[in-house]
């Protein structure tokens, strides 16, 4: 933690404290008021910083990217379907498991001796790279020489909720904070009419974890994700109650400045000045954050090229269970995809989308590999494809860090269930596919190699904390030494150990 | 110029011996004298400060020296053995005096031999202490005050949290215009030694809203204000005091707190997240708070009252406590996996909770920074692991536990059992009698199981668990098997003590435990005062802050001892005293002595905590429920909010008064908290939050504009504005309600503001009658006869304004 950090840290600590900056703070409150009263959404000075604990602030170290957009597919997608070809596997499919790679293992539903599960889709290479897609993945290739796959990632948790709390927060535990948490802690949020770490959500359920996933932890709550909406109010409680308009409610902001204007001349306390201005903050995020999430303003072409449809409401988001009503054309992760891109474009720092429905064993209807994978990658691979493309043509790319993948990979074993009516696999922790892209991730590579079935790494393995510490590294904050002192322990998304390194090459 | 330097070295009496050995062969030519002094100057700047220092008092070795070795040493040289290097302790004052082969880390009364001192100072980067660059190295002014610390004789004390509470006479006031009680004292004595002075008394007004709100969670009705000030008797406040110690809202306010730490929620955490029955025990908090069950009491039921010989159904009830750890119901988990969390989570929770300690952080490791070994952990674990429950899906083991109301039903139930057995003795049953017999049976185990509570239970001799150390915490990964004992460097359990949970509770009050009396009037202080007398009360160890008037605050913790552990006593002596008394005001003075408010010059404003303003304004607008206990209720939270995975649970608004309860009645789904909570800083309760840390956001601004519960309190506020007062006199409505929404009258300006708004506003609304009916009927229902459209919804606005107030989001 640097010496800014630092004293960062004690200024979040001290809101706590009122009058923490006594008169002096009146009078940078009352600069953080005029800034933030001049409107316009960018916020210039780092000097508010005293008071906006959102006002941005500089990098610690030199930054590649300065947004995020983590695309989080919950449940975990198989890697052995979409991205790691294992020719051997499929020799062996239906074939009992080898002794040595049950010996000692834990798996979450396999009993006994499970069989090997050959993956049913071929798979092709692609780009100047040659990296090798299934052939589920149509729209993907065309932009495959901008992304590195990471193919021997690593966990320590193989159940959904602790996978996703490790993996979103450095800890299995509840009570850590998120990457976004971290980001907007480190960085603020260029663009204070709007939250600076946004959270959209489809496949018609939240991830497992709950919304720990996106929370502050330990952080001031400042700081944790907003989850966005697709219907209602975008942002909860943005829309004015019915039988208020704009002018009025501007005339009973007026009303309100006035009255605590005079409130504080005669108490003094810095703090009613932060709430004038927060009031302000809100008139503003009224306006501009229905603006910003308004896709509807995009030109057809660019809908199109996400596959993305306003307004559209799928069925799966009405079902008591949405994997049995899930279609290839539910456009609602697209959607989510062209608004992560609107976010970005406006200033947002991190962008987190969550899919749910990749929890694929293959036990009941909507949860197998040869079915619902493959109306689950239609739902994802144009959209991330012209999510791609389109921030390139913008020239947002070189600035925005994309990250994909689940909370851990899937078995290259047949999950063993006696009522198993259609192919599936179990979790499995120990090398797991994810994607990067942009953001000063060099692009047009794959990165580490797994055995001959995919079940261990064999060339570079890479842990879930070398992810964190990466996108904590292009964003310009040092995982290693950015830290919360909480509970006599210097806090870091990467764990207290600071176990974790940039993967070899990946950076470019 | 040599003369000088000289001086300084003298006065200092603190040069380290190497250097002045240097300075005496050095100072012979004028260009080694500069270059001497450029190298120097460093210290030579220190040292001064030093000798200045030295003169007006002693390092204090546990507020000042400590921390410094806390912070830079400990994790290398402290009670971590894995960690340790050069098998150097700092921690204990035997290894840092240590004759180590002609050396020592500390030589009292002399710098120049004291090893630590070279190390820190040291520009050899091999030699310097601690490694790791220059953004590791000590601050000059810690050099400082290590060096006086050696020179001054090197006095060597334990960590201040860890040694006994030590009763001090309070100073004597001399002032005596301010001051009613101890507190007052030892306030006073640090203000004036920092040349402040307190600020005098708060009006009426002011003093029985906070004192209202901190002690019941809620602001005074215009009654309770009116005759607080119609009251003139001395002793007008303390009898205030005394009503709402009374009245059922301070069970209400300080249960919501309890809650933070007891991790409280309506669900059982992970994936599903489906719910769970603990209303009970959130009840049975309450009722605790109202009765004032002294706090040994209150502690030995929730975490062993299964264990009391010949246990009442209250005492198994409170150990709930506990049962409120996450139960991971997803598919494919290893119950043994998360039991083992749970048990983990009691461990820590009851160690920050009772003893303010990290003990945590000893589960992967010993404790870098506090005498707490990873053996002590699991020691202590070995007590909390031999209860019955185990990640079970059913929460099982659980008890039934009637309310009075559910009491009554059962008997009457029973009592129609026993007729309609009678009547099967008569002969071959006829179905209506069987029908009935099975209603009635059916009807029965709905009661028992809607108070069905998860509790403690011991397991059995035979099955008891085998505890050991969990190597780097990780349950797969057994070590050396361990017997339940309390950490060695606290007192052990008192002989005749059951070496159980029940052993446990008792030892927490132990009169030889230095923590739990500290740490607890220590909480209370903060809630009062927005900050603890230690700053962060989730940590008494080294690593964190040394408490700001240390003498006050063994003075309450003894004098929470002596009261026989009475919670409310507590609240009484902080309450009644002139510091709490003081009026907030900022003074130009105060402001530029101390900015932070450190020595309480004045009393500090606070923002409302989440419930406090949903409660506050429920009540100001009349539409309060005052209905305790019960179920979790549903109030207005918008559409779409739940979607947990694989739960198809709904949230449906409660009917009637339901959804107007006080905030602590909200159902509190863990993966999906109710949003305007969260929004305002409530933790989402999956873990012990021993503090929640205030933030000022625009999205907190949106809630209390927006929320169809805010928006409905002002149409109520706004209906009371316009039927409680005689006539239609615009500004007796306005009056009446700044006096409602904040227990004082309207000031000038105020009602010149809010009377622009006003005609603004109605202007509007009669332009627009449809937005008129909107704004004041919906959702709070049709108007009452007599009553305009346009001019409730432009009160409506008005009413919005005042519920949006900084004083009154504000303890004043």
């Amino acid at each position: 933690m640097s010496a800014d950090q630092e004293i960062y840290q004690e200024q979040i600590l001290g809101l706590t404290r009122r009058h923490f900056f006594g008169h002096a703070g009146l009078s940078l409150g009352s600069i953080a008021l005029a800034n933030m009263l001049a409107g316009g959404g960018k916020v210039q000075s780092a000097d508010s910083v005293n008071q906006n604990p959102l006002a941005p602030k500089n990098p610690m170290i030199p930054a590649k990217a300065k947004h995020v957009i983590y695309l989080h597919m919950a449940g975990s997608p198989s890697q052995l379907d979409l991205f790691d070809d294992k020719p051997e596997l499929r020799k062996y499919n239906g074939k009992p498991c080898p002794d040595e790679l049950l010996k000692g293992k834990r798996f979450a539903f396999i009993r006994g001796v499970p069989n090997m599960l050959g993956s049913p889709f071929k798979f092709q290479k692609h780009g100047q790279s040659g990296t090798e897609l299934s052939e589920l993945w149509q729209h993907l290739p065309k932009v495959i020489d901008k992304v590195s796959v990471l193919k021997t990632v690593k966990t320590d948790q193989f159940n959904h909720g602790p996978a996703q709390l490790y993996l979103h927060t450095g800890s299995s535990q509840f009570g850590g904070a998120s990457i976004g948490a971290w980001a907007t802690y480190g960085l603020g949020s260029d663009n204070a009419d709007l939250p600076g770490f946004v959270v959209l959500t489809s496949g018609g359920k939240t991830p497992d974890a709950g919304k720990s996933v996106w929370g502050s932890g330990f952080l001031p709550s400042v700081y944790q994700g907003v989850q966005c909406r697709s219907e209602g109010d975008p942002v909860l409680f943005l829309a004015n109650p019915p039988g208020m308009d704009r002018a009025g409610r501007r005339r009973t902001l007026d009303a309100l400045k006035q009255m605590n204007d005079e409130q504080s001349k005669v108490i003094g306390d810095p703090e009613t000045l932060t709430r004038i201005a927060q009031y302000e903050l809100a008139y503003r995020m009224q306006m501009t954050a229905p603006e910003v999430m308004d896709i509807s303003r995009e030109p057809k072409n660019i809908l199109e090229m996400y596959g993305a449809v306003p307004g559209f409401v799928p069925e799966s988001d009405s079902a008591a269970d949405p994997r049995t009503a899930y279609k290839g054309t539910d456009a609602q992760f697209a959607n989510n995809c062209l608004l992560a891109r609107r976010l970005v474009e406006s200033g947002v720092r991190f962008v987190q989308l969550f899919d749910w429905g990749w929890d694929h064993h293959g036990v009941s209807p909507g949860e197998d590999i040869v079915n619902t994978l493959p109306i689950k990658v239609r739902q994802i691979d144009k959209a991330i494809t012209a999510l791609i493309q389109d921030l390139d043509q913008r020239g947002l790319l070189n600035e925005t860090l994309i990250v994909w993948g689940g909370e851990f990979g899937r078995t290259p074993m047949a999950q063993n269930s006696p009522n198993q009516k259609f192919p599936g696999r179990d979790h499995h922790p120990y090398a797991f596919s994810m994607m990067m892209a942009g953001g000063g991730i060099k692009g047009g590579q794959t990165i580490g190699k797994t055995d001959d079935i995919g079940y261990y790494a064999v060339e570079q393995p890479l842990d879930v904390r070398d992810v964190q510490a990466t996108i904590l590294q292009l964003l310009g904050l040092d995982p290693w030494k950015m830290h919360y002192n909480y509970q006599g322990l210097e806090q870091r998304l990467i764990g207290v150990e600071g176990k974790a390194t940039i993967p070899k090459g990946l950076i470019a | 110029m040599i003369g000088l330097l000289a001086d300084i070295c003298l006065i200092s009496g603190a040069l380290p011996m190497r250097s002045t050995l240097q300075l005496n062969t050095m100072i012979k030519s004028p260009v080694t004298l500069v270059l001497l002094m450029l190298l120097v100057i460093h210290q030579q700047v220190l040292l001064v400060v030093a000798a200045e220092a030295d003169k007006v008092d002693k390092v204090d070795f546990a507020r000042e020296v400590r921390p410094i070795l806390a912070r830079h040493c400990f994790a290398c040289h402290g009670p971590d053995q894995g960690q340790r290097k050069a098998k150097l302790r700092l921690d204990q004052k035997v290894d840092a005096f240590a004759d180590r082969g002609g050396w020592s880390p500390v030589v009292a009364g002399n710098v120049g031999e004291s090893e630590i001192i070279a190390r820190i100072t040291s520009h050899d980067k091999d030699e310097v202490m601690p490694p790791g660059g220059p953004e590791k190295r000590l601050k000059p002014e810690e050099i400082t005050t290590l060096s006086r610390w050696i020179g001054q004789g090197a006095d060597w004390r334990n960590h201040w949290a860890f040694e006994k509470p030590v009763k001090v006479e309070p100073p004597k006031i001399k002032n005596a215009d301010w001051g009613r009680n101890a507190i007052d004292g030892f306030v006073l004595q640090k203000l004036e030694s920092a040349k402040l002075a307190p600020n005098p008394e708060a009006d009426k007004n002011t003093l029985i809203r906070r004192v209202s709100l901190d002690l019941t969670g809620l602001p005074p009705t215009p009654e309770q204000v009116t005759e607080f000030l119609s009251d003139a008797a001395p002793d007008a406040y303390e009898r205030l005091v005394e009503r709402l110690l009374a009245s059922p809202g301070y069970g209400e306010r300080w249960a919501r707190i309890w809650l933070d730490l007891a991790r409280f929620a309506d669900t059982r955490g992970y994936e599903k997240d489906r719910s769970r029955p603990m209303w009970r025990y959130r009840d049975w908090v309450i009722a605790a708070f109202n009765r004032d069950q002294p706090y040994d009491q209150f502690t030995r039921d929730q975490l062993a009252g299964d264990l009391i010989p010949g246990s009442k159904p209250d005492q198994r009830l409170a150990t709930a406590f506990h049962r409120n750890t996450l139960t991971n119901e997803e598919g494919g988990t290893d119950d043994e996996e998360f039991r083992s969390a749970a048990v983990k989570d009691r461990i820590d929770t009851t160690m920050q909770v009772w003893m303010g300690l990290t003990f945590g952080c000893a589960k992967c490791h010993s404790h870098k920074y506090d005498p707490i070994s990873q053996t002590d952990y699991y020691k202590f674990y070995a007590f909390f692991n031999q209860t019955a429950d185990n990640d079970r899906g059913d929460e099982s083991p659980f008890e039934s536990f009637p309310t009075v109301a559910q009491t009554s039903e059962l008997n009457a139930i029973d009592r129609d059992l026993e007729t309609a057995v009678k009547v099967f003795a008569f002969g071959p049953p006829r179905k209506a009698d069987l029908d009935r017999f099975t209603a009635l049976n059916q009807r029965k185990n709905q009661v028992l199981e809607a108070c069905r509570t998860p509790i403690y239970q011991e397991l059995p001799e035979k099955s008891r668990r085998v505890t050991k150390v969990h190597q780097r915490g990780n349950f797969l990964d057994p070590g050396a098997e361990v017997a339940a004992a309390t950490p060695d460097s606290f007192p052990k359990l008192k002989p005749g003590l059951p070496a159980n949970r029940l052993g446990v509770a008792a030892w927490l009050f132990d009169p030889e435990n230095p923590l739990t009396a500290r740490v607890t009037v220590n909480r209370h202080w903060s809630a009062f005062f927005g900050q603890g007398l230690v700053a962060t009360p989730e940590d008494f160890g080294s690593q964190g802050q040394p408490p700001t008037h240390p003498e006050l605050l063994d003075y309450l913790a003894i004098a929470f001892q002596e009261s026989g552990w009475s919670l409310k006593s507590l609240c009484r002596m902080i309450v009644t005293s002139s510091t709490y008394r003081q009026a907030s005001n900022v003074s130009a003075e105060s402001a530029k002595l101390d900015p932070s408010n450190r020595w309480l010059g004045h009393f500090p404003r606070t923002r409302l905590d989440a419930e406090m303003i949903r409660d506050a304004s429920l009540r100001v607008s009349g539409l309060l429920s005052p209905k305790m206990f019960g179920p979790s209720v549903m109030p207005y939270q918008p559409e779409g909010i739940w979607r947990s995975t694989y739960n198809t649970d709904k949230w449906v608004t409660s009917p009637g008064e339901d959804k107007h309860r006080r905030g602590l009645y909200t159902f509190m789904k863990r993966t999906s908290p109710y949003p305007a909570m969260i929004t305002m800083d409530a933790p989402s309760r999956e873990i012990c939050s021993i503090r929640r840390i205030t933030t000022n956001t625009p999205l907190q601004a949106l809630i209390t504009l927006n929320d169809t519960v805010y928006i409905e309190a002002a149409q109520a506020l706004a209906r009371r504005m316009a039927r409680e007062v005689e006539g239609a006199d615009l500004t007796k409505r306005l009056e009446y309600g700044m006096q409602l929404a904040l227990g004082r009258p309207a000031k000038d300006h105020e009602l010149k503001a809010l009377t622009g708004l006003y005609i603004d506003r109605v202007g509007f609304y009669q332009s627009d009658p449809k937005s008129a009916l909107s704004m004041s009927t919906n959702p709070l229902g049709p108007l009452p006869s007599g009553l305009k459209a346009d001019e409730l919804a432009a009160l409506t606005n008005v009413a919005n304004v005042i519920l949006n107030l900084d004083e009154f989001l504000t303890k004043p």
